[in-house]
């Protein structure tokens, strides 16, 4: 195996390389080979937790007030101001968590992962791994993701409740034109668990999605720290665009033909 | 400045050489181009088991690119590249893995894992490649950091260390598991003379009591002169003269003579 030499040189050889990366990467994690360096992917989740989990969930927090104000303004403009729920649900679960987690993701997580494995890289640290005898893919990238897909599960289902906490205190406690149990008759009502789960698999697709694209700009990050910070800015072009992407698509395949809601009889 | 012009950029590349009998390290016909830039170009050369050989040559000329294919980091265009007799380029990774365990590499600014203290970073490859125990890697780490002078400093990162100390730690990690081959990728860059001089006395110091191959790549000729048992000298791509360090010292062509010198006139100029 060579480390050396990964970077395809057009746009659609470089998107080829990319998925043949990704494919490696998760290749690793489903055959189990990863399973050799647990130890390493339980530190990568224990820093995953640390240091991105309380300003994941603030930025949901945040996201979640919005949508409580906004849905009470706006059905209040139309005459139902007891109907304010129905917008914080569908748009806490549906649309604006996952986005404001893949932002999160990509802006913290995803730009760290390149920075890190573009400093390994350019400073040899991966070359000393390889040449120890330690395959550098699978210690340093496989690992990260079966450590995303141990914790951010339960990350992100702890931020759909802080959204739903802002929601509700924006709408109830805030503007205060519905009842406490007026707004979850109708916020529970336009929502029920297998929207829940389409919503986490939105998110951890985006995380995948994040992830990968992180250790491939930092894996094959070159030119010495000029080069690690190109390759930040484009691994952030390319996750913000991939975010979007599996967002429209995730809307359109769990949402796009059933709005899955008490509606029309 | 004055250089001797040459119509055959390999007029000095006589490729005499002593026969290597027991070859720890073997590069026959290799080529290697990055773009348009060949940098080795039908490379032959043997370094002998239980020496400290070296590779010298002007910058630029593709020493560091001999390393990276000895340890399978970069494959040969055309040619093969043998360790022990087998081909690196035709190994399965699962075995080029293994066979990289034969090695100790000291990269130039010794590549420490900046995550880690320096303890761990002498431990990491026998907690990744054995089964000892945590008392009996304290054991070893320990030993190999008083050998490189840094016992005391098993605690600090690498940021905290200056250049020396980082290529003394890590030597101490290329050492830890016992290697057959030791490769040595510029130990005296940015170092001082005196530092490069205590260095080149650990390298010998060591080898005697291990044993086994070691490569320095180097253009450094006050180091070649203090440790070097057998010397290849590499332009172009390709091999000038190998042979013992002391007939290397000796020899009458008129570019090894020129380097090995450091002399400003001869065939090597500022091209």
């Amino acid at each position: 195996m060579s480390a050396i030499n990964t970077k395809g040189n057009s746009w659609l050889e470089s998107t080829g390389v990319l998925l043949r990366f990704c494919g490696r990467i998760m290749g690793e994690v489903y055959s189990l080979k990863v399973f050799k360096y647990f130890g390493e992917s339980l530190r990568q989740a224990g820093i995953l937790i640390l240091s991105s989990t309380i300003v994941i969930w603030s930025l949901i927090f945040i996201i979640g007030l919005q949508c409580g104000i906004e849905g009470a303004y706006f059905n209040r403009s139309v005459g139902s101001p007891a109907y304010a729920g129905v917008f914080a649900a569908w748009c806490d679960l549906r649309e604006l968590v996952p986005y404001s987690f893949g932002y999160m993701m990509s802006a913290k997580v995803g730009t760290g992962i390149v920075a890190e494995l573009g400093s390994m890289r350019i400073s040899d640290e991966i070359d000393a791994l390889e040449v120890m005898g330690v395959p550098s893919m699978t210690f340093l990238c496989s690992t990260k993701l079966l450590a995303a897909w141990m914790v951010l599960p339960f990350v992100y289902l702890s931020g759909v409740g802080a959204g739903f906490l802002a929601s509700y205190l924006a709408v109830v406690q805030q503007i205060g034109e519905v009842s406490s149990g007026g707004y979850q008759l109708i916020f529970w009502m336009f929502q029920n668990p297998p929207d829940l789960l389409y919503s986490v698999i939105k998110g951890m697709c985006m995380a995948t999605a994040i992830v990968l694209v992180g250790c491939y700009y930092g894996y094959n990050a070159s030119g010495g720290p000029v080069g690690v910070g190109t390759a930040t800015a484009k691994s952030m072009v390319l996750n913000i665009v991939l975010v979007h992407v599996i967002g429209m698509l995730g809307t359109q395949l769990f949402w796009g033909a059933n709005p899955r809601a008490p509606i029309g009889g | 400045m004055e250089t001797d012009k040459s119509t055959d950029e390999f007029e000095w590349h006589t490729g005499k050489t002593t026969a290597v009998e027991n070859a720890a390290i073997e590069f026959i016909g290799v080529k290697k181009a990055f773009g348009r830039n060949q940098v080795l170009n039908g490379l032959d050369m043997a370094l002998p088991e239980g020496q400290i050989s070296m590779i010298l040559g002007p910058s630029g000329t593709g020493k560091s690119v001999c390393i990276k294919h000895m340890v399978g980091l970069l494959y040969p265009d055309d040619g093969d590249v043998l360790v022990h007799g087998q081909s690196v380029q035709s190994m399965p990774d699962d075995d080029l893995f293994e066979m990289r365990k034969k090695f100790g590499v000291l990269f130039q600014d010794g590549a420490l894992f900046g995550s880690m203290n320096l303890y761990d970073n002498v431990a990491f490859p026998l907690r990744q490649h054995t089964d000892k125990g945590e008392d009996e890697i304290a054991h070893i780490v320990n030993q190999r950091l008083d050998e490189v002078g840094l016992g005391d400093a098993n605690d600090k990162m690498p940021n905290e260390l200056s250049g020396g100390m980082r290529k003394r730690a890590g030597f101490a990690r290329a050492l830890v598991l016992d290697p057959d081959i030791v490769l040595f990728d510029e130990p005296d860059s940015g170092l001082d003379p005196v530092r490069t001089a205590l260095l080149c006395e650990l390298i010998q110091e060591i080898h005697a009591e291990n044993g086994g191959a070691y490569v320095v790549i180097t253009h450094d000729i006050a180091s070649a002169r203090r440790v070097a048992e057998y010397i290849a000298v590499l332009w172009r791509g390709q091999i000038v003269e190998s042979g013992a360090a002391t007939d290397l010292f000796e020899s009458s062509n008129p570019f090894v003579r020129q380097f090995l010198s450091g002399e400003s006139q001869g065939p090597l100029g500022m091209e």
